[in-house]
C-alpha cells in the first residue's frame, strides 16, 4: 500500500490522471489498440474455422504486423492507465483475470501462427480439428479479455490508496 | 426527442435491463466485441486494399465481410440500448454527434464502394495492387471507423452539463 501511495503521488501519475488529453488519449489509444489487436486475431480465427476458404491459410500470417503494432499501442496505453490509477487496478481481482485472458490469447495466437500458418501445406484442405479448437478458444479468450476489461470500471473497490490510508 | 426516447426505453423494458446490476457493462462488452469483429473483417479487408498482406486474394478475403455486418448489427442494437437509456448523454454530446456523422460517411462510402468500385476489384488480378478507387474507399472506411471508435470512447469525456449542438 505504501508503494501505491508513493506511486500515485508521483508527478507522472498525477499528470496521467488529471490531464484530460493524457487520460482520455490513453483510453482512446487503448480502445483502438484493442480493436486492432483483437480484430487481427479474429480474422485469422475466422479463416481457421472455415470462413473465406479461398484465402490460403498460411497467408493470414501477413496480417501479423497489425497484431504486433496493436500490441505495442495497447501495452503503452495500458501502462499509462495503470500509472494513472495503480490502486484501482491492482486491488481488483478482475484486473488479473483480464491480464491472464490477454496472455493466454496471445499464446494461443502464437501457437496457431507458428504451427498452422507457418507452411502452405495446410492451405488446400480444411484446418485440422485441433486448429479449429484453438481458434475457437482464441475467440473466447479475447471476448473474456474485453469483458473483464470493461468490468474494471464497475468492479473496483478502492480508487486511490490515499482514500483508504489513515 | 429526449422524452420520446426515454418513453421507448421505459415501455420496451430496456430501462429495467440497463439499470440492473450488470445490464450496462454487459451491453458495453457486447458493443466492444462487435466493434472488434468489425475491425477484424472490414478493417483487415481495408488494410489489404491499402497494400498490407500483399498476395492475399481480395475477393476471397471479402468473404469475411458478412461477419463484419453481424458485428455492426450487434453494435447498432447495443448502441440503441445506451441511447434510449440516457438520451441526454448522447444527443447533446459532441463526441456522439461526430461519431454519428462519421458513421454516415462510412455508410455512404459502403454504397459508393459496391456501386462503383467492387466490380473493378473483381476484375483485378488477385495478386496485383487494387485500383486507385478501391484504395481511396479503403482509406475512407478505415479513417471513419477509427474516428467512430475514438468518438465513442470520448463520449464520457463530455459529461453533462457539457452541452454542444446546433439544436440546443
Amino acid at each position: 500500500m505504501e508503494t501505491l501511495l508513493w506511486l500515485e503521488a508521483t508527478a507522472l501519475s498525477i499528470w496521467l490522471r488529471e490531464s484530460g488529453p493524457a487520460f482520455f488519449g490513453s483510453l482512446t489509444l487503448h480502445a483502438l489498440g484493442m480493436a486492432f489487436l483483437v480484430g487481427s486475431h479474429v480474422a485469422t480465427d475466422l479463416r481457421t474455422l472455415g470462413v473465406a476458404p479461398g484465402v490460403p491459410l498460411s497467408l493470414m500470417r501477413r496480417f501479423r504486423p497489425v497484431a504486433w503494432l496493436a500490441m505495442v499501442v495497447v501495452t503503452a496505453s495500458g501502462v499509462s492507465l495503470l500509472l494513472a490509477y495503480p490502486t484501482k487496478a491492482l486491488t481488483n481481482p478482475v484486473f488479473y483475470v483480464k491480464l491472464l485472458a490477454v496472455a493466454l490469447a496471445i499464446v494461443v495466437g502464437r501457437v496457431l501462427a507458428t504451427s498452422l500458418l507457418r507452411s502452405s501445406d495446410s492451405d488446400a484442405q480444411p484446418s485440422p480439428p485441433r486448429a479449429k479448437l484453438l481458434a475457437g478458444l482464441s475467440l473466447l479468450l479475447w471476448a473474456g479479455a474485453i469483458t473483464s476489461g470493461r468490468l474494471l470500471a464497475y468492479t473496483y473497490r478502492v480508487l486511490m490508496a490515499a482514500d483508504v490510508s489513515p | 426527442m429526449t422524452e420520446a426516447l426515454l418513453e421507448i426505453g421505459r415501455r420496451s423494458g430496456v430501462h429495467a435491463l440497463m439499470s440492473s446490476a450488470w445490464g450496462w457493462p454487459a451491453a458495453e462488452s457486447a458493443h466492444f466485441i462487435g466493434l472488434s469483429v468489425l475491425v477484424g473483417t472490414v478493417g483487415m479487408f481495408d488494410l489489404r486494399m491499402l497494400g498490407l498482406a500483399r498476395g492475399v486474394p481480395m475477393i476471397a478475403l471479402h468473404r469475411l465481410i458478412p461477419w463484419g455486418v453481424a458485428g455492426y448489427a450487434l453494435n447498432v442494437a447495443t448502441g440503441l440500448l445506451f441511447l434510449v437509456s440516457a438520451p441526454d448523454q448522447y444527443l447533446y454530446n459532441p463526441a456522439f454527434q461526430i461519431k454519428l456523422a462519421l458513421m454516415a460517411i462510412a455508410g455512404l462510402n459502403v454504397l459508393i464502394f459496391y456501386r462503383l468500385v467492387f466490380a473493378h476489384l473483381r476484375l483485378t488480378d488477385p495478386e496485383a495492387d487494387p485500383p486507385r478507387s478501391a484504395r481511396i474507399a479503403a482509406a475512407v472506411s478505415l479513417a471513419c471507423w477509427v474516428g467512430v471508435i475514438t468518438g465513442g470512447r470520448l463520449i464520457t469525456y463530455y459529461r453533462p452539463p457539457y452541452h454542444w449542438c446546433f439544436w440546443c
